[in-house]
């Protein structure tokens, strides 16, 4: 693999060295570029050959070689940057203030308000987001009203293909100033587009104002996942699906019914193969990121916090302005608990560095990272 | 022309039409026959003609019941012809193989026009072995006299010995025209009347059957008649020579290798060194009248496509009258003198020629054939085989492609045989995985279906006309409903036998002669099977694809989409645009849209071209049938459909 700056190559590259190569996170950044692309049921397919040389595909895939130092710098002050976590300007716990969002969301319901409030204050008109589909499949739509946003409150552990979504959406008129809650996959994806844009896409790029990252462990293939829950719940719809914290080693699927546990370990043989490879756990390329709470108050309290991360200006704007609004809750983050959440970035990374080195074969092949890239050698400094 | 013209007037005529004459002065009453080229002329020209002549002429379901058709006929006393092309003689075979047990009662012909080089088929099979193997006659043209005289002929030489007889025919003979002299055409009136009143082993009445224990008598008679035609095609004015006493060489040519051999002796200038001995009837071998000629040679080439099937046979012929005939050294396939496929042109005669009788052929000069070379670049490019531009084919393996793409399991479409064929190429997105015969693609798909049990994973697909439909696949369909395969077939319903000339077949409401027929409905006939049927219109792209999706998911029997929209060509279509096409100069992005061309460069429509002086597609309007079906696969929108009035 070469160790250099992304430079661009093609359909064919991102083939062989992604798709085929067990790499591909499903962000879909490829997709709704040009006609060659698809995603469907859980799956990134090339429609068409095409025979460039150098292709936006390419270059806006996050697994194809990536120069996170030259990423960080476009938009993040550097005094913020920490090896474990990217940017933090603050770590906050919160909630929505209004219980009937909190009632119809994952967790602390942040994201639904920062994302409403955003809305209606206009500083982004139209909001990317992923939401159910029918046999456990997702979808990613783009809403402009604020009331629509609820509705896709919970977690998907199917990757969405939001950023697919967002290329169609900034080529309509309708939409002028974007807002995506994205993957860490996803942010990373849409970090590189905005980085380096092709000079075709630089007016529906320059339409992203917002990036609300999601902290993500890993996602599940629907292809395992699907067969999983048929046996476990039949047909009925599924209300919501939570992961609580690891000791309880289970994945909680809520439906009309009720609430019923599945292992952990049976779910873990349906993670995606490629999120072996990721080393973001708080989704670094955003302007807040948002996670479950962790704190010595325990889950039961937990699971109706989140913990939130300000990484940006922009991020400190709206969290201040969700706050005195009265539509945000925010609780100090208990003592430990920024320590706590880095030790377990960390891990994430370490585990990513290690699998990559198995996987090239060659400790100073990193696949789609640089391993002289000084943001990886702050982590081996650290792991 | 073909009834208007009379004894002794001298015209121009296709080999074909020549055929379809000789018949008609013969006196046929009934003519079955399939599309297939190079034949399907015959029986057309014969079906416009027929309410004037007494004549009924049918286009059947398949080859096996043209044959059956035709033979009722020939029980019923009356005179009849079975046309068809070299596959449709396999398809015939089996009832072929009884039929020439028992034998014919009117004069009963079978046309076979053949395709060495498939320029119209999938393989260069041969029929003229069936001859061989079912012991009947077998006669070829060798012109396009004689495509018209021994068409005649044959009925009564059918006659004679009570049997089918096989005539043989080329591309080169059956599509290539040439003068011929007209003969009178009969005022015959026919009456037909089936006599199974009568010993069940008798010839001209009793019942048309064979069991066993009857064989051995009727194979014997079937034999002894054969025998029987040796005198008559030692006289037979088909088979001629010409030519020196002593050839230096003795060339044995039959079919339209009789004309590339006058050709080659003339060019090579060895009319005085090379004996040109044309066989007309090429089975049984004329014994005497070879045995003469074979005598007064020491050198022979054979010259025939595709397989050396004369070449054998007269080298066994020569083996058992060595004592008398003398070793005779022959060249032909087995040597490599002349190529064992493909067809043959007088350049691969002369060349067999020359080589034996160790001359150079005359050949282009050298800068000339460098010119030639040169302007054929520019002049004559390669060109891909295409769908016509509007082909509802195009639309639908579109949808096909990006359903099979999209489902990314590695699915495949086991194809067929018709326009659709052209699939496996890039005007079809490549979408085909196997071509074999009529119905195939179904039959294989009913195989594949039934994998699973051992670790099969792959969705299966199978795709046929509307006409093959009928011809072969519906077998194929109840095999599958009944052994649960797994597969979809799609049948792509342009409402005709396209690929031949746009024939009708039992679901078209019309019949051979033009009189109106009831058509049979292919999706009530799948449903009543006990398949799940969807239809669909393939210009609808986005409905289309989500149709096949679905079923392509659904992993519980057969499924059939019907995906029906006429032909671009066919007489509803043609010379009506349903839309005025254009580009939209803003929203085309030429070469910066990203989509790299995706409307000239993949999608590949004849009617849309590449402006290279304005980086931008073009819609050529001369070509453009209209179908609309373009706006929707331009990620730009920059392809405009008007609605023409």
């Amino acid at each position: 693999m070469e160790q250099h700056e992304n430079l661009g190559s093609g359909q064919e590259d991102l083939k062989r060295k992604v798709l085929q190569n067990e790499l591909c996170t499903g962000c879909s950044a490829c997709v709704h570029l040009c006609p060659y692309f698809e995603h469907y049921r859980d799956k990134t397919v090339i429609v068409h050959g095409c025979d460039g040389t150098q292709g936006r595909c390419y270059a806006y895939c996050p697994r194809t070689p990536t120069d996170l130092s030259a990423l960080q710098k476009d938009h993040f002050d550097p005094k913020d940057l920490t090896p474990e976590l990217g940017a933090v300007k603050s770590l906050l716990v919160t909630r929505a203030a209004d219980p009937a969002i909190r009632a119809t969301s994952q967790h602390g319901g942040t994201v639904t308000t920062l994302v409403r409030l955003a809305l209606s204050e206009g500083i982004i008109d139209a909001a990317v987001l992923a939401g159910r589909k029918e046999t456990f499949l997702t979808e990613s739509t783009t809403l402009s009203r604020p009331d629509e946003v609820a509705a896709r409150a919970k977690t998907q552990f199917v990757v969405s293909p939001t950023v697919g979504e967002f290329n169609e959406a900034a080529g309509r008129d309708d939409a002028r100033r974007i807002g995506v809650v994205a993957t860490p996959c996803q942010a990373l994806a849409l970090a590189k587009m905005r980085h380096r844009p092709d000079p075709a896409d630089a007016e529906k790029v320059g339409k992203l104002r917002l990036v609300i990252g999601l902290f993500c462990g890993w996602a599940l293939s629907w292809e395992k996942l699907k067969p999983l829950l048929e046996a476990r719940i039949g047909p009925e719809p599924i209300v919501k699906i939570d992961i609580p914290p690891s000791r309880y080693q289970c994945m909680e699927v809520t439906t009309e019914s009720g609430r019923l546990s599945i292992p952990l370990s049976e779910v873990e043989a349906c993670v995606r193969e490629n999120c072996r490879y990721c080393y973001d756990m708080t989704g670094e390329f955003s302007d807040i990121s948002v996670g479950s709470a962790r704190s010595p108050e325990g889950w039961e309290v937990d699971r109706g916090w989140n913990q939130t991360l300000v990484r940006t200006p922009l991020g400190e704007q709206l969290v201040g302005l969700a706050r005195s609004r009265g539509v945000l809750e925010v609780k100090d983050a208990p003592p430990g608990a920024l320590a706590k959440l880095m030790a377990a970035a960390l891990n994430k990374k370490r585990g990513c560095l290690e699998r990559l080195k198995e996987k090239s074969g060659r400790p100073d092949d990193l696949i789609y990272l640089r391993a002289e890239d000084p943001v990886v050698t702050s982590w081996l400094e650290k792991v | 022309m073909l009834i208007n013209g009379r004894k002794g007037q001298q015209v121009l005529m296709m080999g074909n039409e020549a055929i379809a004459r000789g018949a008609l002065e013969a006196g046929v009453n009934v003519v079955a026959g399939y599309p297939g080229t190079p034949s399907s002329e015959i029986t057309q020209t014969l079906a416009r003609v027929a309410p004037k002549r007494n004549l009924y002429v049918e286009w059947s379901v398949n080859e096996k019941v043209a044959l059956e058709v035709a033979a009722a006929a020939s029980f019923a006393g009356l005179r009849s012809m079975c046309v068809m092309k070299q596959v449709g003689v396999n398809v015939a075979a089996d009832f072929l193989l009884h039929l020439a047990l028992y034998g014919t009662r009117g004069g009963m012909v079978l046309v076979s026009c053949e395709d060495p080089g498939a320029l119209s088929s999938t393989n260069e099979g041969e029929s003229r072995l069936y001859a061989q193997m079912m012991e009947f006659p077998l006669l070829e043209p060798g012109d396009f006299q004689e495509a018209l005289d021994m068409t005649r002929w044959a009925f009564e030489l059918s006659e004679s010995i009570r049997n089918v007889v096989m005539i043989r025919s080329v591309t080169r003979m059956s599509h290539a025209s040439g003068n011929v002299t007209l003969g009178e055409l009969p005022e015959r009136t026919a009456r037909a009347y089936y006599d199974f009143k009568g010993p069940l082993l008798g010839d001209m009445a009793g019942p048309v059957a064979t069991l066993p224990g009857t064989v051995d008598f009727m194979h014997r008679r079937q034999q002894e008649k054969l025998k029987k035609l040796e005198g008559l095609y030692d006289a037979s004015p088909f088979n001629t020579y010409t030519g020196p006493e002593g050839p230096e060489l003795l060339v044995i040519t039959s079919s339209a290798c009789h004309l590339y051999c006058r050709e080659a002796i003339e060019l090579l200038e060895v009319s005085g060194r090379v004996g040109l001995l044309k066989l007309g009837t090429t089975w049984p071998l004329p014994p005497r009248w070879l045995e003469s000629h074979l005598t007064a040679a020491e050198k022979v080439l054979v010259v025939e496509e595709v397989l050396g099937c004369m070449e054998n046979t007269i080298k066994a012929f020569a083996m058992e009258r060595i004592d008398r005939i003398g070793p005779t050294a022959f060249f032909g396939k087995a040597d490599g003198a002349v190529p064992s496929t493909n067809e043959l042109n007088p350049d691969r005669v002369m060349a067999a020629m020359a080589g034996i009788l160790q001359i150079t052929p005359p050949g282009l000069a050298p800068e000339y054939a460098a010119r030639a070379a040169e302007i054929a670049k520019t002049g004559a490019p390669v060109r891909a085989l295409t769908l016509c531009p509007g082909c509802p084919h195009r639309a639908s393996f579109w949808s096909i492609h990006q359903a099979m793409a999209m489902d990314d399991r590695e699915g495949f479409v086991c194809g067929d045989i018709g326009c659709y064929t052209l699939a496996a190429a890039g005007t079809g997105f490549h979408a085909l995985k196997t071509i074999h015969a009529m119905g195939s693609g179904a039959g294989l798909a009913s195989g594949f279906g039934k994998l699973a049990a051992f670790g099969f994973h792959q969705p299966v697909m199978a795709v046929c006309g509307d006409s093959t439909f009928f011809h072969a696949v519906m077998p194929a369909l109840v095999n599958a409903v009944h052994h649960r395969a797994n597969i979809t077939l799609v049948i792509l319903d342009n409402s005709g036998t396209a690929m031949t000339g746009f024939q009708p077949h039992p679901g078209i409401g019309v019949d051979a002669m033009g009189g109106t027929a009831p058509a049979l409905d292919i999706p009530d006939i799948c449903r009543s099977m006990g398949a799940k049927v969807s239809l669909c219109d393939p210009f609808d792209i986005p409905k289309t694809r989500k149709t096949l999706l679905a079923q392509v998911e659904d992993t519980d029997g057969v499924k059939v989409v019907v995906m029906r929209q006429p032909c671009a060509l066919s007489p509803q279509r043609k010379h009506k645009k349903g839309f005025r096409m254009s580009i939209d100069p803003e929203r085309c992005l030429g070469a910066s849209c990203g989509c790299n061309r995706l409307c000239t460069r993949v999608f590949k429509c004849p009617g849309l071209t590449w402006d290279r002086e304005n980086d931008s597609a073009r819609i050529d309007e001369v070509i453009c049938a209209g179908c609309g079906v373009c706006a929707s696969i331009c990620p730009s929108g920059a392809i405009q459909a008007k609605e023409d009035a």
